[in-house]
């Protein structure tokens, strides 16, 4: 598992949507552990500091919880895990409006292309 | 804590440093950027002692330096200065003997992280093998700082690669890094802090992430601006 991050967002924001799109895929689930900071700054090559601070702000969306000097772990509230996954697809599907929005492409036929497509276009991560 | 502030030195007429002042934290990587002759391995020198300013002043946890502090900071200059017929064995004992701040077991856990061993002489080893055990000599000792002049000019990506890999490892852990290099994009997501100076001058002081956040601009965005590329 690598990510590709780019160098002109906030470092710590793309490492909290790696969790919530791992969290929607379903890789990551309820109660589960998490890399430790600096296992996930080595992972991923990127600064510790960073990497604290995304964790920092995966506690207060309550994404994760930390017990003690216990491991992170995912949450185990499904209101918030269901939360996420609706949240990115939400996400998804208002970027792409745009992009067919500023083309004039009209719905009936955007929809027509998406039913006959979204079958074939498996994910090829 | 290292405080620079209003340091000059005036080399053969020519100003090569001019009022710098910018501090490094502990537990941070502080990264100065500047083309050759700009004016970082002057300036990491100073905090050592190693060359003289003449106005200024230089701190490190708010001490003025002094013996004593070479059991707190640590230089790494950009090439290996140690016997080519030496073992990494021997440049080890050398070491130990120079440095009270030597830590053994450190050394032996990064000989195994770089894949290196005892016995290799220095004089056979590659570019980038040379680099690393120049870099470990400096990693081994139990200082709380760390200022590493171009750990990564002139070795090919896979050591480039593993040496950065130290940057995100425990061996940096709660340690205050400042680092110099001309290329920044081998450290781009590593770094804490950035430096950016010319002609021995601070042009611009960055945080990286707040500069992602609040401008969306990355380091290369930034230093075309203020080097006007």
């Amino acid at each position: 598992m690598n990510v590709k991050f780019n160098s002109r967002d906030p470092v710590y924001l793309q490492v909290v949507q790696h969790f919530k799109q791992q969290i929607a895929k379903g890789t990551y689930v309820a109660g589960q552990e998490i890399p430790s900071r600096r296992e996930l700054a080595q992972q991923f090559q990127i600064n510790p500091n960073t990497v604290q601070r995304a964790y920092k702000e995966m506690e207060e969306q309550q994404l994760i919880y930390t017990d003690g000097n216990l491991p992170s772990c995912i949450t185990k509230d499904e209101h918030v895990l269901h939360n996420v996954r609706h949240e990115l697809i939400q996400e998804a599907v208002q970027t792409f409006i745009q992009s067919v929005k500023s083309i004039n492409a009209p719905l009936p036929e955007v929809v027509a292309l998406i039913e006959q497509h979204y079958e074939e276009e498996d994910s090829h991560d | 804590m290292i405080e620079v502030k209003n340091v000059s030195k005036t080399f053969r007429r020519k100003h090569v440093l001019q009022n710098m002042s910018f501090t490094a934290n502990k537990g941070e990587i502080t990264c100065l950027i500047g083309v050759n002759g700009a004016g970082k391995t002057t300036v990491m020198k100073a905090i050592m002692g190693l060359t003289p300013i003449h106005s200024g002043d230089i701190r490190i946890d708010g001490e003025t330096l002094t013996s004593a502090s070479y059991e707190k900071i640590a230089y790494i200059p950009d090439r290996l200065s140690m016997m080519p017929s030496y073992t990494i064995a021997e440049a080890f004992e050398f070491m130990r003997s120079f440095y009270t701040v030597w830590n053994e077991a450190r050394a032996l856990e990064l000989l195994a992280f770089f894949q290196l061993s005892l016995d290799q002489k220095i004089e056979t080893l590659s570019k980038g093998n040379t680099a690393k055990v120049n870099l470990l000599l400096g990693l081994a000792l139990d200082v709380d700082y760390l200022l590493m002049d171009e750990p990564f000019s002139g070795i090919d990506l896979f050591s480039r690669e593993q040496i950065a890999s130290v940057f995100t490892s425990h061996l940096i852990e709660n340690r205050g890094v400042l680092i110099t290099t001309h290329e920044i994009q081998d450290i781009e997501m590593l770094i804490d802090k950035a430096i950016l100076i010319d002609d021995g001058a601070v042009l611009h002081e960055m945080n990286v992430e707040e500069t992602r956040e609040m401008e969306g601009k990355s380091i290369v965005d930034v230093m075309r601006e203020v080097y006007g590329r």
